[in-house]
C-alpha cells in the first residue's frame, strides 16, 4: 500500500465517520423533539404583559422589505418567543404584533398556495413546516 | 507592493460600474442581458480558439512525467497509475490530477534553517489550500443551478442539503461559503507571507484571487446580510438559461456587482491563467501512456529523407574499394 492509498483510506475512513455522525445528528434531532417540549422552561412561560393584539388588517413591515427578509424575521421572531419569552413585536410605526406564525397566516393563510408558489418556484425549502402546519395542510 | 494594489484597484473599480451603472444610469438592461451574454460568447469563443490552438500543436515525443516502475517483465511490479502503460491509466491518472491534484500533493519546500543548511520537506499546504478553494468553488457553481434550472435534480439537491446540514443561521448557512472564503483568504497571504512568493507572484495571480474573493463576498453578503429579493433573480436566470431577452424586474444593485464580476471571470478565463481549468486535459505529461518501449512513436511531421544504407554505399564504390584496398563486406 502506498502512500496515496494510505491517504485515500484514511479520507474514506473519514468520511464514514463524518456521515454516520450527520446520521445519528438528525436521528436524535426528530426523535427529542417531543422529548424536550414537554420539560421546555417555554412552555411554562407567561404570554407577554397585556397581550398583543393581532392587527390583521396589513403587514407588519412594508412588502418590498418582506420580500427579501422575512425569513430573517420569522427566524427572530422564533428566538425572542421561544428562547426568551418575548412575544411582543413593535414595529416602527408603533404597531403591536404576536411574534407567531399564526400572525401571518392571519392574512396569508387565505391563500394555501401563498408560501409554496414563491419557494418552489425559487427552489427553497424552509424547515417551518418540519414543526408547524403549512397552509397546505389545513383544511380551508 | 504596485503589483497587489493595481489588481485590488482594477476589481473595486470592477465592482464599482454596475453599481454605479445600476444606481444611477438605469442600466439594468445592459448588466442583466447584453454583459452576461458577451461574456458568455466570449468565454465560448476563447475557450474554443485556445482548443484549436492546442490540438494544432504538435507532440512529437511521448513525454509522459513517471512516477514509478515501467511496464517490464512480468514478474517486475508495475505501478499502473504513477507510470500508465495503456491509455486507460493514462485518462485515471489525469482525472486524479483533476480531482485531487496529485502532483501538487508531491509539492516540496526549500527552506535555509538555520544559517547556511538548505532544507527540504514535504508541504502540503498549498496542495489542500488549492483542493479547499476549488472543490468549494466547484460545488458553489454547482448550487447554482437552483437558479437555472425550474426543478433541481436529485443529486443537486442531495449537494446542497450536504452543504447545509449544519442547520444553522436563517437562510441555511452553507459550509462551502466559510471554506472557499478562507482557502482564498490563505492563498492571497501564501503569495503575501514569503519573500520568495512575493517575487514570484505577478499581478496576473493576484488578479484572479481578488476576484474570487469580491464575488464571493458579495454572494455571501446578499445571502446572509444585506439580502436581495430572490423571486427576480431566479426569473433573470431562467431568462438567461433559455437564451431569453425579456428585462428583468428590478433587483438591488448588489445582485449586478455580483453578476458583473462573474461576467468579467467567464470572460477573463480564455485569456489567462485559470484557462488551466481546460489545458489540464490536454497536458502531454499526464495524458500520454508511457509505452514508448512497447510502442513506436514516429514523430508526425518527420520530413521524408532518403537514407543511404552502407550496402548501397558499397554497391556503388565496391571496384573502387578493391583497388584501394580497402576491406569491402561482399566480394
Amino acid at each position: 500500500m502506498n502512500k496515496f492509498s494510505k491517504f485515500l483510506v484514511a479520507l474514506a475512513a473519514g468520511l464514514a465517520v463524518f456521515v454516520a455522525a450527520w446520521f445519528f445528528m438528525q436521528a436524535g434531532h426528530y426523535g427529542s423533539v417531543s422529548a424536550h417540549a414537554e420539560n421546555s422552561p417555554v412552555a411554562a412561560a407567561a404570554p407577554a404583559p397585556g397581550g398583543a393584539p393581532i392587527d390583521s388588517s396589513k403587514c407588519i413591515l412594508p412588502t418590498e422589505y418582506m420580500r427579501a427578509h422575512h425569513m430573517q424575521v420569522l427566524n427572530k421572531w422564533r428566538h425572542d418567543s421561544v428562547r426568551e419569552g418575548n412575544r411582543t413585536y413593535v414595529n416602527p410605526q408603533g404597531e403591536h404584533f404576536d411574534k407567531s406564525l399564526n400572525t401571518c397566516l392571519g392574512c396569508h393563510g387565505s391563500n394555501p398556495m401563498f408560501c409554496f408558489m414563491c419557494h418552489e418556484f425559487a427552489n427553497v425549502k424552509p424547515t417551518c413546516w418540519d414543526c408547524h402546519l403549512s397552509p397546505m395542510e389545513v383544511p380551508q | 507592493m504596485k503589483k497587489v494594489l493595481k489588481p485590488l484597484i482594477a476589481v473595486i473599480v470592477l465592482a464599482l460600474i454596475p453599481w454605479l451603472g445600476v444606481t444611477y444610469g438605469k442600466l439594468d438592461y445592459v448588466f442583466a442581458i447584453i454583459i452576461p451574454y458577451a461574456a458568455g460568447v466570449i468565454l465560448a469563443l476563447g475557450m474554443l480558439f485556445r482548443l484549436v490552438d492546442w490540438l494544432r500543436r504538435p507532440v512529437p515525443f511521448n513525454i509522459p512525467t513517471t512516477c514509478g516502475q515501467e511496464k517490464s517483465l512480468d514478474w517486475v511490479k508495475t505501478n499502473t497509475l504513477e507510470c500508465p502503460s495503456n491509455p486507460f491509466m493514462a485518462a485515471l491518472r489525469v482525472l486524479s490530477e483533476v480531482f485531487l491534484f496529485r502532483s501538487l500533493f508531491r509539492n516540496t519546500k526549500a527552506e535555509m534553517a538555520g544559517g547556511p543548511k538548505l532544507v527540504y520537506g514535504s508541504h502540503k499546504w498549498l496542495w489542500l489550500g488549492g483542493l479547499a478553494f476549488h472543490w468549494s468553488m466547484l460545488i458553489i457553481v454547482i448550487r447554482h443551478a437552483r437558479f437555472f434550472l425550474a426543478t433541481l435534480p436529485v443529486p443537486i439537491e442531495l449537494l446542497d442539503t450536504a452543504d447545509r446540514f449544519l442547520d444553522v443561521t436563517v437562510p441555511a448557512f452553507y459550509i462551502t461559503d466559510a471554506v472557499a472564503l478562507a482557502a482564498i483568504t490563505f492563498l492571497v497571504l501564501r503569495r503575501l507571507s514569503d519573500a520568495k512568493m512575493r517575487i514570484l507572484s505577478l499581478s496576473t495571480d493576484y488578479f484572479p484571487l481578488f476576484l474570487f474573493g469580491a464575488i464571493a463576498i458579495v454572494g455571501i453578503s446578499m445571502r446572509y446580510v444585506t439580502k436581495v429579493n430572490i423571486m427576480p433573480v431566479k426569473a433573470l436566470a431562467m431568462t438567461l438559461a433559455s437564451f431569453g431577452f425579456s428585462e428583468p424586474e428590478p433587483i438591488g444593485a448588489l445582485f449586478y456587482v455580483h453578476l458583473f464580476l462573474v461576467c468579467v471571470l467567464l470572460a477573463y478565463i480564455p485569456f489567462s491563467k485559470l484557462v488551466h481549468m481546460g489545458g489540464i486535459f490536454l497536458s502531454p505529461t499526464r495524458n500520454l501512456p508511457n509505452n514508448s518501449r512497447a510502442k513506436w512513436h514516429k514523430n508526425p511531421w518527420n520530413p521524408d529523407i532518403k537514407f543511404r544504407t552502407y550496402a548501397e554505399y558499397e554497391d556503388e564504390f565496391r571496384e573502387k574499394m578493391k583497388k584501394a584496398g580497402i576491406p569491402v563486406e561482399k566480394q
